[in-house]
């Protein structure tokens, strides 16, 4: 009986379809399905870094590549965005500062991960980080075009230049630059578990949206 | 007289010496165990020596002045073990709301032991909250989602006789464990001899399966095979089986995982259950030409052969036919059913 209901519905909407005046309609057809994309994403990029940590740290070597190695978090690591959040609040961000925030965490987590070294190992290590950085720069990409897509403007800021970090000299320290390395390897996986979790809730409140505007269209 | 009483702990196989309280060395005193005389021979003067003691020398000793009888010294010996390493667990079957840890000692001390349990979450001490039931185990909430830093959890035990600890280090997505799926029910789809439709709900201890949502693993098998067939479903709480084989019991079961982190729950409790069956329509005439008494109630229940065959014996040759018919549909129904 419901599913007769709901079927008769969508006949009758999409056959009044050119007569509903453009509410960016299929921008949020649109949206749904590059959120699914995104989250698609994400999930890949995790998988990726999986191996590509594990052949990072190794090159470090030890402690760096040791299964229960628990540093301390210094100061200087700070830099890195991190995904860590209160669970109230992070429950409570709306649609528009959710996607903000993965935005601005990969665009800048991407410019770091350029940034290490680019005498790094092998040549089969150099050439797994530039993929991985060619396909992050994809995840970015994907953001953007969600949040361009719902209407919200990108976060300023956050163009696509390397920020120089201001005032901070290079390491001289080994140690301390494989620290930060080993942190922003950390941060990245972290966020990736992260945005799959944010995405997840950003799919559950998009579709129902289209579905609600087209009611207000018809004067429902 | 002053009496001394109080708890003696000893470690098994140790060799025990009891003194009399303040009497001198070479007092005339007698010691009981539980009561008991105890022999002259394990008397090393006033003082009791007990040799490598066992589990079963556990009791009330006390020690009583020879000639007045006097209670002098009483005490309770317990011999136990020092704790072995302690096994410890934790597991979050409610994220993102916290986990539990939950512990136990391999082999038992026969004594009392206290469990002192730490949580570390990089400089910050957390307080995991004992649970009254199950005993040995405790619970903490997240303060913070999606952190980098591990949690470090040290389990103490200790008793009178010695101390042990273990550590479990991990991240927070590393021990996302959900409790299995509840409530699976399996039904035959009318009309349908291969399909089978299975329901299941989330686990009551999930808390947020809009924002977390699950992902499901079935698998299902005809009792009278080994081989297990699976099906991963990413979406929903309910499945159809349709290739199941007509007629045969089958037995199901469905496990939760986080759709993104983590590990994957038990099995279910086992469900079963058997595809829908047309009734066979001519076995019931057949049943009708024995004109038997025992009219069965479903169809699948073989007529009783005796009463035919006896009624058949004693009309005559012609029922013996009847009965013969009765016997190889008897045998094609028992072919069937294997």
């Amino acid at each position: 009986g419901d599913s007769w209901g709901i079927f008769a519905f969508l006949c009758a909407a999409l056959c009044h379809l050119p007569a509903v005046p453009a509410l960016n309609g299929t921008d949020e057809l649109g949206a749904g399905q590059s959120i699914q994309k995104t989250y698609d994403l994400t999930r890949y990029l995790e998988h990726q870094l999986r191996t590509l940590a594990g052949t990072y740290l190794n090159y470090l070597g030890p402690p760096f590549n040791e299964p229960d190695f628990n540093p301390p978090r210094l100061a200087r690591a700070e830099r890195v965005p991190s995904a860590t959040v209160d669970l109230e609040l992070w429950r409570g961000l709306t649609d528009n500062a959710r996607l903000a925030a993965n935005y601005r965490a990969y665009s800048r987590l991407l410019c770091y991960l350029r940034g290490l070294d680019g005498q790094a190992g092998t040549a089969e290590l150099r050439h797994s980080l530039g993929h991985f950085c060619s396909s992050l720069q994809g995840l970015v990409v994907s953001i953007a075009g969600v949040m361009s897509s719902l209407g919200y403007p990108l976060p300023a800021g956050t163009a696509a230049g390397p920020p120089a970090p201001a005032g901070t000299p290079a390491t001289p320290n080994d140690f301390l630059k494989k620290m930060d390395d080993f942190w922003l390897l950390k941060e990245l996986q972290t966020w990736l578990w992260r945005s799959a979790k944010d995405f997840n809730r950003l799919k559950k409140k998009v579709p129902p949206a289209v579905v609600t505007l087209r009611l207000e269209a018809r004067g429902f | 007289s002053s009496t001394d009483s109080h708890i003696q702990y000893e470690r098994v196989g140790a060799d025990v010496t009891m003194k009399c309280g303040s009497m001198d060395r070479d007092a005339t005193v007698t010691w009981t165990a539980n009561g008991t005389d105890i022999d002259d021979s394990h008397l090393n003067g006033s003082y009791l020596v007990l040799k490598h003691v066992d589990l079963t020398q556990s009791g009330q000793y006390s020690c009583y002045e020879g000639s007045s009888w006097h209670l002098k010294y009483q005490t309770y010996l317990r011999v136990g073990l020092p704790p072995k390493e302690p096994v410890l667990m934790c597991r979050s079957n409610n994220y993102p709301k916290g986990f539990y840890c939950s512990w136990h000692l391999p082999s038992p001390t026969y004594i009392p032991n206290s469990f002192n349990i730490s949580v570390i979450h990089g400089t910050r001490e957390m307080i995991c909250e004992r649970d009254i039931l199950p005993k040995n185990r405790c619970h903490i909430r997240y303060l913070q989602l999606f952190s980098t830093v591990k949690y470090k959890v040290t389990l103490t035990v200790t008793n009178a006789l010695g101390k042990n600890s273990t550590t479990l280090t991990f991240d927070e997505f590393t021990i996302v464990k959900p409790d299995p799926p509840e409530n699976v029910v399996a039904k035959p789809v009318p009309n349908n001899p291969r399909r089978l439709e299975v329901s299941w709900q989330n686990p009551s201890s999930w808390p947020d399966p809009e924002s977390f949502p699950l992902k499901f693993f079935l698998r299902y098998r005809p009792l009278i095979l080994d081989q297990w067939q699976h099906v991963e479903l990413s979406d929903g709480t309910s499945h159809t089986i349709t290739d199941a084989y007509a007629g045969k019991e089958y037995i199901i079961q469905v496990a939760a995982k986080d759709n993104d982190i983590g590990t994957w729950s038990d099995w279910s409790v086992a469900v079963h259950a058997t595809p829908w069956m047309e009734e066979p329509k001519h076995l019931t005439t057949e049943a009708q030409m024995t004109e038997t008494t025992s009219t069965s109630t479903s169809s699948f229940m073989p007529p009783p052969t005796t009463k035919i065959c006896d009624r058949g014996a004693r009309v005559g040759s012609g029922a013996v036919a009847v009965c013969w018919t009765a016997g190889l549909v008897l045998a094609a129904y028992s072919v069937f059913f294997i």
